[in-house]
């Protein structure tokens, strides 16, 4: 009936009424989001894949898929245009959805529909009948009375003769799936609002004692005042520690350690250990006292032959056409001290000038070990180790979407939670006087092929039973398997 | 400490031994035994016609009785093995593939016991626990080395989030294996009435309620995986493959949720989306082995 009566109102709209009407129905469907979600995760897939051997093994295993996966190892799925396709589409689905539903399931919630028939009651896979000894309207006032001991909100109405009654518990836990598919648009929000007015800086470095702006129009200045770090007996890592002040035009505003793990907030602005390296300033003076450099070399593991686990570092001086490499004595436990020729003690260092060209201010390979203030002349240059220096890699960041993203946390966690452990619970029944005297009820709960919802309702019933101190009769009716069923159907199930 | 980190092993030497014991009266008792019935008919001419019929039925409850023990026998050794090894090393053993497997096998086991009190049906046992050993198997297939305790590089080093973050994701991965099991056996006995099976209906619910178990917990993973991620790299999404991994599951199942409220997808096709949603546990678990990224510790 409704069906017919819904077309005709359709025929009679102009094409761009019946457009819209469309579009918005394709919005709603649950169908078309599970194909946006299938969709959405197909491509999910490929960009996980893309992070992993699997493509390569595809193309060493089929013949001339070859082309394909360099291309797959080439496309960045999660920032391509189909993905976020995708994302803006499940959005306005989710809000057209919401829009659409809200309404319908607030008035089954504040307003549901009390009457029922004999039809349903007797059609349900599962429903009880009592019999009682009182009048209709006192038994159907003890009944009630008993539901609402067992915590379910109760309704009746009167019709032909009979009493309806209807009774339901968690009625709000429906409403958890707006918050949660909220939440997801919420998440999206979040992202472009993240990447629209936050930053992130991957490889702040200062070196210990130095002061650096952090730009990004903040205003704020990190000095590094001391780092550290500790290894394990064997070698491993254990901690990095950086103590740290934040200032703000130039004013002192926060002071603190910050590890790993453990970073430093100051307002939406965090900033994180990430590493850490040594550096050595060196100054190199020709024959007249020219500087030809004064640089900061940072040093790294593993580059020279004659100590190949020791920090080291290597620059070019094109002015004097040489290359000059340094070595830091080795400090790392790990480190095997076996490969070591050079033997260095902490505040020395090892430096090295080999000619690059061949006008070179040297004629052959010039070493020599210095410590820290130290000059040396090596070839026609001298060569000063001014000072080691440590620096931190730090990694500093502002998101103001913080609070977006811990606001759709609560609310998807929440809506879950609802939606799971709150089910509508809902019972349906008829109270009518009875033949010879008395009254009986028919009793039957909206569980159709939900084996959970009828257990409710039979520990419902042994609750009854027991308040009202008569015996239920339990009918239980067979129904051809789900799937069966369902091949008959299409629309989608109403809640 | 030495000894703590030995009778741990040790721990779970028992209870391989108890599951698999177990795995195998599940199989015996959800395969069932075949039964003849004999029925007397008296026809309207007077004569008795005896008919046969052979059916299945649930192998003796004695066989079940036994198997659901051997469990929970199995439960408690292992959790033994869990509550040793984090005495020895002062956390959750969460952190390698050793470790995250043996709490894998612990909850598995544990969480499928929990639905069999709630339904009152062991079949699913014979899916859940032969998984449970094949995970135990793997473990044992682990070098020694990693048997040992390892102390956290600084990148895990959070302990709290850490603890919550990864066992939160074994408890999805256990229940997934419960809703999945069921999945199996929903597809063995829709259609046809099986005698030997619970109800489709029941089947289909307790899929369902597993995943109302592992469906939060996988969205909590995703939630603190990114809160954590944002604590350590300053980012709360790094498009990672193991996050994104995660997150395909997460959608597999977000599919799932829905196309149950499909009429036509109700019941079998969405019993093949747990399959599928398994098997995106499965890459999701195993991806260490094929991914690098920030995920990569672990071991393997
Ligand atoms: C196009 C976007 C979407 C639409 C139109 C949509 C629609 C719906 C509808 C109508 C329901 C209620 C089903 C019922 O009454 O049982 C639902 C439930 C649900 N949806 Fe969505 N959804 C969308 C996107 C998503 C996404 C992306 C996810 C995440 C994977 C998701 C997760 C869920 C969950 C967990 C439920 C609860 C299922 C339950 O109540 O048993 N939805 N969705």
């Amino acid at each position: 009936m409704a069906q017919i009566s819904l077309e005709r109102q359709v025929s009679k709209r102009s094409p761009l009424e019946a457009g819209i009407d469309r579009v918005w129905r394709f919005f709603c469907s649950v169908r078309a989001a599970v194909v946006e979600i299938v969709i959405l995760a197909v491509l999910v897939l490929i960009g996980t894949l893309r992070g992993s051997s699997v493509p390569r093994g595809i193309a060493d295993h089929v013949p001339g898929t070859g082309g394909l996966v360099d291309r797959w190892y080439a496309w960045d799925a999660f920032h391509s245009l189909p993905f976020m396709g995708m994302l803006t589409l499940l959005a306005v689905a989710i809000a057209i959805c919401t829009v659409n539903r809200a309404p319908g399931i607030w008035s089954s919630i504040v307003n549901p529909t009390v009457t029922t028939t004999h039809g349903f009651l007797s059609n349900a896979d599962l429903s009880a009948r009592m019999a009682a000894s009182d009048d209709r309207d006192a038994f159907a006032a003890r009944l009630q009375e008993a539901l609402r001991r067992r915590r379910h909100r109760v309704l009746s109405a009167e019709r032909n003769g009979e009493i309806h009654v209807y009774a339901d518990r968690y009625r709000w836990g429906k409403l958890g799936t707006f918050p949660f598919h909220l939440a997801l648009i919420l998440v999206l929000v979040g992202g472009v609002v993240g990447a629209r007015w936050g930053f992130r800086d991957d490889e702040f470095i200062v070196p210990e004692g130095v002061t650096r702006e952090v730009g990004h129009g903040t205003g704020v200045s990190v000095r590094v005042d001391r780092f550290s770090e500790t290894y394990l007996e064997m070698g491993a890592p254990k901690e990095y520690r950086s103590d740290l002040t934040l200032l703000k035009d130039g004013n002192e505003v926060k002071q603190g350690s910050i590890t790993v793990n453990n970073p430093m907030t100051y307002h939406d602005m965090v900033v994180y250990q990430s590493g850490f390296g040594q550096a050595v300033r060196i100054q190199v003076a020709d024959k007249s006292g020219n500087l030809l450099m004064d640089d900061m070399i940072p040093l790294g593991p593993f580059q020279a032959k004659n100590n190949p686990d020791a920090p080291a570092g290597v620059l070019d001086i094109p002015p004097a056409g040489v290359r000059l490499t340094a070595i830091a004595p080795d400090t790392n436990p790990a480190n095997r001290p076996d490969l070591d020729d050079l033997n260095l003690r902490s505040g020395q260092m090892y430096l090295q000038l080999r000619p690059l060209t061949a006008n070179a201010a040297l004629s052959g390979t010039v070493e020599s070990v210095v410590n820290q203030g130290q000059t040396t002349r090596l070839g026609d240059l001298d060569v000063t180790f001014v000072r080691e220096k440590r620096f931190t890699v730090l990694q500093i960041a502002r998101n103001p979407a913080v609070p977006i993203f811990i606001a759709s946390a609560l609310l998807l966690v929440g809506g879950l939670a609802c939606t799971f452990y709150f089910p509508h619970r809902r019972v349906r029944g008829i109270v009518s006087a009875a033949a010879g005297g008395g009254a009986m009820v028919t009793l039957a709960p909206l569980a159709r092929r939900d084996w959970s919802g009828q257990r409710a309702f039979e520990t419902l019933l042994d609750g009854l039973e027991r308040d009202l101190g008569l015996p239920i009769e339990r009918v239980r009716r067979e129904h051809p398997p789900p799937d069966r069923a369902a091949a008959t159907r299409q629309e989608p199930a109403t809640t | 400490m030495e000894a703590l980190i030995r009778l741990s092993f040790y721990s779970f030497a028992a209870a391989s031994l108890a599951l698999t014991l177990s795995a195998i009266f599940y199989i015996l008792y959800a395969l069932g035994r075949v039964r003849v019935r004999q029925t007397a008919l008296t026809t309207g001419t007077g004569t008795t016609v005896i008919g046969a019929t052979a059916t299945r039925e649930p192998a003796s409850s004695g066989m079940g009785g036994l198997a659901t023990t051997l469990g929970w026998i199995g439960v408690v050794f292992q959790g033994a093995a869990i509550v040793t090894r984090s005495i020895a090393a002062g956390r959750l053993p969460l952190s390698n593939m050793y470790e995250f497997s043996t709490t894998f096998i612990f909850l598995a086991a544990l969480v499928y016991l929990i639905f069999e009190r709630w339904y009152g049906v062991k079949q699913a046992g014979a899916v859940v626990m032969p998984l449970a050993v094949a995970m135990a198997l793997y473990v044992w297939s682990l070098p020694v080395s990693m048997r040992e305790v390892d102390p956290l590089i600084p990148a895990l080093q959070n302990l709290p989030l850490m603890t919550v973050h990864v066992s939160l994701a074994i408890l999805s991965y256990a229940a997934f294996t419960v809703s999945f099991a069921a999945a199996v056996l929903f597809l063995i006995a829709e259609g046809r009435r099986i005698s030997w099976l619970p109800s489709p209906a029941l089947l289909d619910d307790l899929s369902y309620r597993a995943v109302t178990i592992g469906f939060p917990a996988i969205t909590l993973v995703l939630i603190l995986g990114s809160v954590w991620a944002y604590r350590a790299w300053g980012t709360y999404w790094q498009w990672d493959p193991k996050e994104t991994a995660t997150l395909f599951t997460w959608l597999v199942y977000g599919v799932y949720l829905h196309t149950r409220s499909l009429r036509a997808w109700r019941g079998r096709r969405s019993a093949y989306i747990l399959l599928l949603g398994f098997a995106a546990v499965m890459f999701t678990y195993f991806g260490n082995y094929i991914f690098g990224g920030l995920h990569a510790y672990g071991g393997v």
